[in-house]
C-alpha cells in the first residue's frame, strides 16, 4: 500500500511534523517540537484543542485545577507562529517515507471564519437550535452555533452542521444577522489538504467504554447512576451545576455516594481485558472532592485491586482515604438496582464469599479507557499496526515508535495512561522526530517576531487593571465589577475593566488592543496565581510592545475567593486591597533588559544504565555532543539483571546492542568508573568535574540529564539469606535463564509481593514487582505446567496490558491470595532449610500452611542515594530519595533547576519501556536550550549600585550561587552581579548595609509601596 | 464599642513554599479568616528587616512571614537568613514594648495547604486576642506606630545591618540554625545599635 521507504538523504528532509490530536499529549509534543526547531501541523478532530484534560475539574494527586494549568499551554500553542492548528480535521492518508511524507488531511467546515470571529458569542445567543453540550457531558444545552468551552483555542465559534436549521432546512440564519464581524459562512466546504511533513506523531487520545457496557451497572436505566466523566463536570465550578454535586433525579445533594471501579476494564465480557490504569486515581480524586463539597457525605469505593502505582500516588491515596474517611471495599463491581422509595440498591460479594447489599444515593461509574474511536481508520490512514485491543502496536524497546518508521505514538493511544506519562511521551516523541529530522532543523520554522519594546522610561505610569471573573470561580464570591470600579479610583490607573476569563485567547487580543488604545505602560491582572499565569500575560505584554517586567498580578482567586467562599463582603474587600497593593507596586516597576547568553551545545548524562544510555543516544542523534558518566566499570546498569521481558525476549540482547551503539557513536564520550565531583554554572554554561580512574576531567556542557538509577531492595524479612530456597525475583530471573534453567525442579513455588515496598521499609509502591512476579510465574509454568505457584499479594498492580499476564497466570493455574498489611504471611525455615509459608486465606477464613521448594520475594526498588549529586546541582529530592521533578503533571522530567533533567529509576520505579520513553523525553527537553542556542534568564536578578556600594563583601559571602563577585575599581572594592548565575532570591539585598543592592521586580521601593498601600485601609479607618 | 474587631495582618510569603501552599489551600477550598494580605517575594531571604516593622508602622496588627521548611529552601538557605531578620524584628518589638507574638515566622511546604490554613487561622486568632496594636500593650497606638516607623528607618541603617551581617556570618560558620542560637547571635551583634532606638 505504501511505497518502500526511500533513503531520506536522497530526498530533501522536511523540517515539519504532523501531530494528530490536540489533547495534552499532542499539544505538549507540538510545543516541544517548535522549541526544537520544527514546524508543526496540529490536527484535531473536534472544534478546539484541549482534549480530556480540559474537561477535568482537578488533577490527581495535587488537586490542581486542571484547565488552569492546561490553559496557558493551549494559549501558547495557539499563538506559536510555528504551530498551525487545524480543527475538525482528520488524517486520511499518509504517503512517502520518514523525512518526506505527504499527509492528506480532511478538514470539515466550521461555517464560521476563524480569522474573523471575535469570539463575542452573539451567534450562540441568537441560535434557535439547541443541542447537548458535549463538553459538559450533555448535562446541559448548547446551541448549533457554539464554542466548545470558554477558554477554547482557537477562540472561534463553529456551527454543528447536523443541527443547524439553515444548513439542513434553509431557515433561520439568525446568526449571520447577529454576527457583527460577518464571520458566518454557510457556504463553507470540506477541504482536503496535502501537507509535506518529515514525521508524524499520533496522539488521538482514548475512547470511552460504551454506554451498552455501562448499562449493566444501571447507566441509562437509573438517573442517579452517572459516569465519572459526568461526575467530573458536576464537581467543576464551570460545569452544568456551577460546581454542585447533585443527583440528576431530584437535584438534591447525595448523602451516600458509591464509586464503582473497573467499569469496562479488566472485563473480558466487553473485550477489554486490560486495566485502564487511571481510574483508581481519578476515583480517589473525585471522592476527595466530593468530601470537600460535603463533609457529611458517606463515601464508599469498590475496588478489585487498588492500583495507585505512580510516584507518590500511594501516599496521596492513603492520606485521602484517611482524611476523607472513605470506606474501601474489595469486591467486583456491585450490581445496581433501584428501590421503590428512591435510591439505588447495590449488591456485592466480598472476598470472604459473603454477600452484602446497601442503599446509595448516587453511583459513579469509573468508566474505563478504550482505544480512540476510529482507531482502525486512523491506523489505516497512517499505515500502522494495532494490537488486539486496537491500541497502537509498539515494542518494549522502542515504546514510542509505531510499526511504520517515522510515525510515532504517544499518550493513551499507546496504552491507557495518565497525564504525566502522556506528557513524558510527548517530550520523547518530539526528541525522536528531532533526531530523525536533525538535518532539517529550523528549515521550516519562522522566528517569532515581537514588536519592538516601547521605551517607557520617560512616561508617567499609566496602569491598566483587568479583574477576572474566572467564570464563577471568582465572580461567584467576589463582586468583580465593584473591584474593577474601585481600581479606577487608584493612582495612575487609567483603565480598568472586568472580564470572564482573563486567560482566554480572545482576552489576550483584547489586552493588546487595550494597551495600545490607552497607551498603558503597566498592566495589573487580578485573577488567579502568578505562579501559573504570569508567563501567559507577560507574553501578551510583549506582543503589545511592552517589556515583560511591567506586569503584576493580584491573586484574588486561589488566595481570596476560593478560601473565603462564605464571606463575599470580606472577600471583596480583600480583593480590593490586593488590587490596590498590586497597583502601588506596578507604579514602581521598570523595564528590565533581558540578557541573552550563549549555550554550550553539549550535554552531560550521569548514569550509564538503560535510562542514561537512551538519553545519551537521543541527544547525540539530534546532533549534540554528549558526555556519559558511569560509576561502574561497564555500561548497562540494572537492566542486566533481567533475563526476559514479558514477551519472552532477553532484554540483555537489546541492552548489548544499545551499549555497542553508544560506544560507537561519534558524538558520545563515555567515562566509566567515573563520578561527578563538582558542578558549577547554570543552564547553558555548566562546568562539571569528574573523578575518573585517570584523575579529574573537566566537562563544559549546556545541560545535564540525571539517570543515576536504583537498585533492588535487600530484604531482611521473611528469613531471606537463611535458606537457598528463599530468593528474590531477580535471583529467580537468573535461575530461569539459559537452556537448562535451574528453577525447573521446584514443585511448589510461593511468591510474596511488596517485600519492602508500600510501608515496610519503602513507603512507596515499586510499580514493577507485580508485573515481574506475573512474568516469572508464567515462565515457570511454561517450563513445567504442573508446578504449583501461589502468589501472596496486597493488590495485584497489573496495570495496562499487564492485566493480560494476570489473566494468563490465573488460567495457567497460578493461585493468587490477597494478604493485608496487618496480617502478613509468615515464613519459617526448618533444620534442613525447608521453607514453610503460613498465610491467611480469606475464602477459607483460616490460616493455611504451605511448604515451598522455592520462595520468591518480590523486592522493591531503592534509588541510589541522590543526596550528594542533588546538593551539587541544587535540586530537591523527595522524602523517599527520588529526585523531585519541577511539576508532577506538566513538567515530569524537568528538575526545578533550569537545564537539568531526570529520568529512570532515580525519578521513580518504572518498567523498561517506561524508562526508555522517559529517557527519550528527558533527552528531548534537554535539547531545548541546545537547539535554541541561547538562554534568557528571568530578569529578576540583583543589581548593585556602584555609587552606594562600599565593597564590604557581605553580599558575596551570603550568595548561595556565587553570583556576586567583588572587583576593584580604582583601588576601591565593588560588588557586581553575575546575572546568569543569579536566581533572584534577594538575600544580598536584605543584607546590604548601604541598600546598594536591589532586586528586579522585587525592589525596595516596590515592596515599600505595597506595604504603604496595605496601610491605606488602616489610614482610611483612622482618618 | 466599635463593631467586632477584625485584625489587619500582612504576610510576606515566599514564592516556592508558603505562597504555593496558600494557592494549594485555595485549590483545596480550605477556608480561613479573610484578614491576611499578601506580599509575594521569591524567597524569605529577601525579607528586609525593615519590612515587618514598616508593616506594623503602616497599620498592621500582626505580621506573618512564611517560607520553606528549614533545610528545604528553594535557594538553599534563604530561610535561615530570614530567621536572622526575624530575630531582629522580635528584638525591636521587645525594646518598643510590643507583644512579640504580633510577629510570626513559620513554614509550610508547597504541598501543605492545610498546614498553611492552620497557621494563618491560629495567628489570626492570636492577633484577635491581642487586639489592635497598643491594646494588649496598654500603650498609645499612634505613638507605637511612630516608634515602629523610626525603628524601620534604623533597620535600614548601616549600623544595625552590619550587626546582622556579622550575625549571619557567624550563623553560617557555626551551622546552628536553631531560633535560639540565631536570637543569641543577633542579640550579641546588634544590641548596641538597638540601644539607640527611641522607645
Amino acid at each position: 500500500m505504501h511505497p518502500p521507504v526511500s533513503n531520506p538523504s536522497a530526498q530533501e528532509t522536511v523540517g515539519s511534523v504532523l501531530v494528530v490530536g490536540g489533547g495534552v499529549a499532542g499539544v505538549q509534543a507540538s510545543l516541544d517540537l517548535t522549541e526544537l526547531g520544527y514546524k508543526v501541523y496540529l490536527i484535531e478532530k473536534s472544534g478546539a484543542i484541549g482534549g480530556v484534560m480540559a474537561r477535568l475539574d482537578k488533577t490527581f494527586p495535587t488537586n490542581d485545577c486542571s484547565l488552569c494549568i492546561l490553559a496557558p499551554k493551549l494559549v501558547e500553542a495557539g499563538r506559536d507562529p510555528n504551530i498551525e492548528i487545524l480543527t475538525l480535521s482528520e488524517l486520511v492518508d499518509l504517503t512517502g517515507g520518514p523525512g518526506n511524507f505527504t499527509a492528506t488531511v480532511r478538514k470539515q467546515p466550521r461555517y464560521i471564519d476563524e480569522d474573523i470571529c471575535t469570539g463575542c458569542g452573539q451567534c450562540t445567543l441568537y441560535c434557535l437550535k439547541q443541542i447537548g453540550n458535549d463538553f459538559n457531558e450533555n448535562l446541559e444545552h448548547s446551541h448549533a452555533a457554539h464554542i466548545d468551552y470558554a477558554q477554547a483555542v482557537p477562540t472561534s465559534y463553529h456551527i454543528d452542521p447536523k443541527a443547524c436549521l439553515k444548513l439542513n432546512y434553509d431557515t433561520c440564519g439568525l446568526c449571520a444577522v447577529a454576527c457583527q464581524a460577518g464571520a458566518i459562512r454557510f457556504d463553507d466546504k470540506e477541504k482536503v489538504i496535502d501537507i509535506p511533513v518529515g514525521a508524524v506523531v499520533l496522539a488521538p487520545g482514548f475512547g470511552r467504554v460504551s454506554d451498552e457496557v455501562m448499562a449493566r451497572y444501571g447507566l441509562g436505566k437509573f438517573e442517579d447512576v452517572v459516569t465519572a466523566f459526568e461526575h467530573e463536570r458536576l464537581m467543576c465550578a464551570s460545569g452544568p451545576t456551577g460546581g454542585e454535586i447533585v443527583r440528576i433525579s431530584d437535584r438534591k445533594h447525595p448523602k451516600k455516594i458509591a464509586f464503582l471501579q473497573c467499569i469496562g476494564s479488566r472485563d473480558e465480557n466487553c473485550g477489554n481485558n486490560y486495566c485502564s490504569s487511571v481510574c483508581c486515581m481519578y476515583a480517589i480524586k473525585q471522592a476527595t472532592l466530593a468530601r470537600e463539597h460535603d463533609p457529611e457525605c458517606e463515601i464508599t469505593l469498590f475496588y478489585m485491586d487498588v492500583r495507585t502505582h505512580g510516584k507518590g500516588f500511594d501516599a496521596a491515596r492513603e492520606r485521602a482515604v484517611r482524611e476523607g474517611k472513605f470506606r474501601v471495599i474489595y469486591a467486583r463491581p456491585p450490581k445496581v438496582e433501584d428501590v421503590f422509595d428512591g435510591g439505588l440498591l447495590l449488591a456485592w460479594a466480598t472476598e470472604d464469599g459473603l454477600h452484602h447489599q446497601e442503599k446509595f444515593d448516587l453511583v459513579v461509574l469509573s468508566q474505563g479507557l478504550e482505544a480512540p474511536d476510529g482507531a482502525e481508520d486512523l491506523a489505516r490512514a497512517a499505515g500502522i499496526h494495532l494490537n488486539g485491543y486496537q491500541f497502537a502496536q509498539i515494542d518494549t524497546y522502542t515504546p514510542l515508535a509505531t510499526s511504520r518508521p517515522g510515525v510515532y505514538v504517544i499518550g493513551a493511544f499507546q496504552g491507557p495512561k495518565d497525564i504525566p506519562d502522556s506528557v513524558t511521551q510527548a517530550g520523547g516523541a518530539a526528541a525522536l522526530c528531532a533526531g530523525r529530522l536533525a538535518q532539517a532543523r529550523g528549515t521550516a520554522t519562522i522566528k517569532a517576531s515581537f514588536p519592538e519594546e516601547r521605551d517607557i522610561s520617560g512616561e508617567e505610569p499609566r496602569i491598566g487593571v483587568f479583574v477576572c471573573h474566572c467564570g464563577i470561580n471568582i465572580g461567584g464570591v467576589v463582586k468583580v465589577p465593584s473591584v474593577a470600579e474601585y481600581a479606577k479610583t487608584l493612582p495612575h490607573v487609567v483603565y480598568a475593566t472586568d472580564n470572564l476569563y482573563s486567560c482566554s485567547q480572545d482576552t489576550q487580543r483584547l489586552l493588546v488592543e487595550t494597551i495600545h488604545k490607552h497607551r498603558l505602560n503597566r498592566l495589573v491582572v487580578a485573577a488567579c496565581t502568578p505562579r501559573t499565569h504570569e508567563p501567559l500575560f507577560q507574553a501578551t505584554l510583549r506582543e503589545a510592545g511592552l517589556n515583560r517586567s511591567l506586569f503584576e498580578m493580584a491573586n484574588i482567586r486561589d488566595q481570596c475567593s476560593w478560601v473565603h467562599m462564605h464571606e463575599p463582603e470580606a472577600a471583596t474587600e480583600k480583593a480590593k486591597d490586593a488590587v490596590r497593593m498590586a497597583v502601588a507596586k506596578a507604579a514602581h516597576l521598570t523595564a528590565l533588559a533581558e540578557q541573552q547568553l550563549p549555550v554550550t551545545p553539549s550535554a552531560l548524562v550521569v548514569g550509564g544504565g538503560l535510562a542514561g544510555m537512551t538519553a545519551a543516544m537521543t541527544i547525540a542523534e539530534q546532533g549534540f555532543e554528549v558526555t556519559l558518566v558511569e560509576r561502574e566499570k561497564e555500561l548497562g546498569g540494572r537492566a542486566k539483571l533481567l533475563t526476559a521481558d514479558r514477551f519472552g525476549f532477553d532484554p540483555r540482547k537489546a541492552l548489548a546492542e544499545l551499549i555497542a551503539k553508544v560506544k560507537a557513536h561519534p558524538k558520545i564520550t563515555v567515562h566509566t568508573q567515573a563520578t561527578v565531583a563538582a558542578v558549577s554554572g547554570y543552564v547553558g554554561n555548566f562546568t562539571t568535574t569528574l573523578d575518573t580512574g585517570n584523575g579529574s576531567v573537566v566537562v563544559n556542557h549546556g545541560v545535564a540529564a540525571i539517570a543515576t538509577g536504583g537498585r533492588p531492595y535487600e530484604p531482611k524479612q521473611y528469613h531471606y539469606g537463611e535458606s537457598p530456597k528463599i530468593v528474590t525475583q531477580l535471583d529467580l530471573e537468573k535461575k530461569l535463564a539459559g537452556s537448562r534453567p535451574r528453577a525447573k525442579n521446584a514443585k511448589q513455588v510461593v511468591m510474596i509481593q511488596c517485600v519492602g515496598s508500600r510501608g515496610e521499609d519503602l513507603s512507596y509502591c515499586s510499580r514493577v514487582c507485580c508485573g515481574q512476579a506475573l512474568k516469572n510465574s508464567l515462565r515457570l509454568k511454561k517450563l513445567r505446567p504442573e508446578l504449583g505457584i501461589t502468589v501472596l499479594y496486597r493488590d495485584m498492580r497489573a496495570y495496562g496490558f499487564l492485566e493480560d499476564d494476570y489473566r494468563a497466570a490465573r488460567e495457567a493455574g497460578v493461585i493468587f491470595i490477597r494478604y493485608h498489611e496487618e496480617k502478613k504471611p509468615e515464613v519459617s525455615v526448618g533444620k534442613s532449610g525447608a521453607v514453610t509459608v503460613r498465610y491467611h486465606d480469606p475464602l477459607l477464613s483460616d490460616d493455611v500452611e504451605l511448604a515451598a521448594d522455592l520462595l520468591a520475594l518480590s523486592v522493591g526498588i531503592v534509588p541510589e542515594d541522590p543526596t550528594k549529586l542533588a546538593r551539587m546541582l541544587k535540586v530537591p529530592v523527595t522524602a523517599d530519595k527520588f529526585f523531585l521533578e519541577a511539576h508532577v503533571k506538566l513538567q515530569p522530567v524537568d528538575l526545578p533547576v533550569d537545564g537539568t533533567y531526570i529520568c529512570g529509576l532515580a525519578h521513580s520505579p518504572r518498567s523498561m519501556d517506561e524508562t526508555i520513553a522517559q529517557a527519550q523525553a528527558a533527552a528531548g527537553r534537554a535539547c531545548h536550550p541546545l537547539a535554541r542556542g541561547s538562554i534568557t534568564p528571568a530578569p529578576i536578578v540583583s543589581k548593585v549600585d556602584p555609587e552606594l556600594c562600599i565593597g564590604c563583601g557581605a553580599c558575596e559571602s551570603f550568595c548561595p550561587y556565587k553570583a556576586i563577585e567583588i572587583y576593584k575599581e580604582d583601588k576601591t572594592r565593588k560588588a557586581r552581579t553575575l546575572t546568569a548565575s543569579c536566581k533572584g532570591c534577594g538575600v544580598c539585598a536584605a543584607r546590604c548595609p548601604t541598600l546598594a543592592i536591589d532586586m528586579g521586580r522585587f525592589t525596595l521601593s516596590g515592596i515599600m509601596a505595597q506595604i504603604q498601600a496595605f496601610g491605606e485601609a488602616y489610614g482610611e479607618q483612622h482618618a | 464599642m466599635p463593631e467586632q474587631y477584625s485584625p489587619k495582618i500582612l504576610g510576606f510569603l515566599c514564592n516556592w513554599c508558603c505562597y504555593t501552599a496558600a494557592d494549594s489551600a485555595g485549590v483545596g477550598r480550605y477556608q480561613y479568616p479573610p484578614n491576611l494580605r499578601v506580599i509575594r517575594m521569591m524567597c524569605t531571604g529577601r525579607l528586609d528587616p525593615s519590612f515587618p516593622l514598616e508593616g506594623l508602622a503602616q497599620g498592621a496588627d500582626g505580621i506573618f512571614v512564611g517560607g520553606c521548611h528549614p533545610g528545604e529552601c528553594h535557594y538553599i538557605d534563604g530561610n535561615y537568613h530570614a530567621l536572622v531578620s526575624a530575630s531582629l524584628v522580635h528584638a525591636v518589638l521587645g525594646k518598643l514594648g510590643i507583644e512579640k507574638e504580633r510577629f510570626l515566622i513559620d513554614w509550610a511546604s508547597a504541598a501543605e495547604g492545610p498546614n498553611f490554613v492552620k497557621i494563618i487561622t491560629a495567628f489570626t486568632k492570636k492577633i484577635s486576642t491581642l487586639g489592635p496594636l497598643g491594646r494588649a500593650e496598654g500603650r498609645d497606638q499612634a505613638e507605637l506606630r511612630r516608634n515602629l516607623a523610626a525603628a524601620a528607618e534604623t533597620a535600614r541603617g548601616r549600623k544595625l545591618r552590619t550587626g546582622l551581617i556579622n550575625a549571619g556570618r557567624e550563623m553560617m560558620k557555626t551551622g546552628d540554625f536553631s531560633r535560639t542560637a540565631i536570637a543569641g547571635l543577633v542579640h550579641d551583634k546588634c544590641d548596641k545599635a538597638l540601644s539607640e532606638l527611641s522607645v
